[in-house]
């Protein structure tokens, strides 16, 4: 029965490899955007050393990988939902013998597995370009897995945006701006201890700030490790309520489904 | 005759704008966050340092205001020569062909749903960020601006229009389009001088992005420094750079006109 779901996700992986075009242009617009944080950063380091107590190399290890995240966490996993909903093909899905969930879950993973590889070439060009710092083993173990859990969250909450499609069936827009709101204020653009300080404790509590922020400071040592736990349960406890939300509003727009089925 | 045609089909959008105000107003948020977080992350960053390169956040919001409304200009008023691609790829093209104008003038003057709020939002944030950054607002000012943010247009119209001539040759474009689009965001988001000498030259005269924004924002707010050492006034030259960067996207566009008639569709 999991075999099925392997082989959903293996179909997911080929089917992104033949995209050789924009798998090139990915990481050459990857390359291009890793040179402009460098020049920025250090033109604007020029005129104050260490603000908020962050060094230059730092930010631009913070930046670059927040960068190569960005490959997999900007990817809307889930929008075969919203396409299938489009087309009214998921009557089909509905009628065979697995579970659609898993199924969207499987492809997704397959999906987001796929430019996960893409991490390496990139990474290998971005070290011609910039210094990369690289942490000690524990500290790149716990940042993997808050990164993970940073993926579940973002998972969630793409899932919950392609179920208004249910409804709406028309959701392009609000994609865009929920990529463009996430990129803000999980820190991936610039670090949220930059943020105003009035402003900084609502956004850390946002569910953005656990797909970036969490990992990314982690990463850089701004977080100790005696902080892990309670950072990453943060993060745990956002996977817990989106995807209770993103339970709940499947079930309702599965039901409508049938309902418009007749 | 030929304005005429224009000016009726600006009443219908505009009229079509106000028939269906949920849409517009769910464009508008579209923009406003698509812009504001951009602006936003700006000022975040510099209000963690007094400037970049001695631009600080009311010159660089400046900046960004002049890019916005040469772009949104280009949006509002070219945005169907995005759809070439498509129509050739639809075999749609070729009723351009047999009529009696222009085929240019014919895509941009086709029918589409633009909504005018990035233009109006352009404006609003330029006016505000040009009150914020102290420039003597005088009339030859005023007449300049509009000058820079027309020809900043035309930049970009060039750039929409040689891609789209590109696909005579490739069946896919949109990958291309994309790519360019990011890299003019963020190539017109700082001062040209942080980058080194080869970048800002390409900048300047290979894909002019400096003059939608750079080079006239440098002269308007007295920067001591453009970056390749050239008379501020040079800044005043983005009208020209404009029509000169048309000429040759349009000498290209015809180029590659000449060869699609010529495989016989």
């Amino acid at each position: 029965m999991l075999e099925a779901y392997v082989q959903f996700a293996l179909k997911a992986i080929a089917r992104e490899a033949t995209y050789r075009f924009e798998v090139f242009t990915s990481i050459a617009s990857l390359a291009v955007r890793v040179y402009l944080l460098r020049v920025v950063w250090v033109a604007l380091y020029a005129h104050n050393a260490a603000p908020q107590g962050v060094a230059l190399h730092t930010i631009i290890t913070y930046s670059t990988v927040a960068l190569l995240m960005g490959l997999v966490l900007d990817i809307d996993q889930t929008r075969l939902l919203h396409d299938k909903l489009h087309d009214g093909s998921i009557v089909v899905d509905f009628m065979k013998p697995i579970s659609v969930p898993l199924y969207l879950f499987s492809d997704g993973t397959g999906e987001v597995l796929f430019h996960a590889a893409l991490i390496v070439p990139s990474l290998a060009i971005a070290a011609f370009i910039v210094h990369v710092d690289v942490p000690s083993a524990s500290v790149l173990a716990a940042f993997g897995l808050s990164f993970l859990l940073g993926y579940f969250v973002g998972f969630c909450l793409n899932f919950i945006l392609n179920c208004i499609a249910f409804w709406t069936l028309e959701i392009s827009a609000v994609q865009l701006i929920a990529t463009w709101v996430t990129d803000l204020l999980g820190g991936q653009i610039v670090p949220l201890v930059f943020f105003p300080a009035a402003l900084q404790g609502a956004i850390f509590a946002l569910p953005f700030a656990a797909m970036y922020s969490t990992p990314l400071l982690i990463y850089v040592g701004r977080i100790p490790p005696e902080g892990y736990a309670g950072a990453m349960g943060l993060q745990a406890l956002w996977i817990v309520a989106l995807g209770g939300v993103a339970a709940l509003m499947w079930r309702a727009g599965a039901r409508r489904v049938v309902v418009q089925g007749g | 005759m030929m304005l005429d045609v224009y000016r009726t089909y600006w009443r219908i959008n505009l009229l079509t704008t106000l028939e269906y105000r949920a849409n517009f107003l769910l464009w508008f948020g579209f923009t406003f966050v698509y812009h504001g977080s951009a602006i936003a992350a700006l000022w975040i960053m510099l209000n963690n340092f007094p400037s970049m390169n001695g631009w600080d956040f009311r010159d660089m919001a400046f900046l960004y205001g002049l890019w916005m409304v040469a772009h949104a200009l280009n949006a509002t008023f070219f945005s169907t020569v995005d759809q070439i691609p498509e129509w050739i790829h639809d075999g749609e093209f070729d009723r351009f062909l047999v009529r009696p104008l222009d085929a240019l003038y014919q895509v941009i003057t086709t029918p589409g749903q633009v909504f005018p709020d990035e233009l109006l939002l352009a404006l609003a944030f330029l006016t505000v960020a040009t009150i914020a950054s102290h420039v003597a607002v005088t009339p030859a000012f005023v007449v300049l601006v509009a000058l820079v943010v027309a020809g900043g247009a035309l930049i970009d119209l060039s750039i929409n229009l040689l891609i789209s001539t590109a696909a005579f040759w490739f069946v896919q474009v949109d990958a291309l389009r994309w790519i360019a689009l990011q890299l003019e965001q963020e190539f017109t988001r700082y001062p040209l001088t942080i980058y080194s000498r080869g970048v800002r030259l390409l900048l300047a005269f290979v894909i002019p992005f400096g003059f939608m924004n750079f080079f006239p924002a440098a002269y308007f707010l007295h920067k001591t420094s453009n970056g390749l050492g050239l008379p501020p006034a040079i800044g005043a030259l983005t009208p020209l750079i404009g029509i000169a960067f048309v000429a040759v996207a349009y000498a290209f566009w015809r180029a590659g006109l000449q060869r699609y008639q010529g495989v016989g569709h």
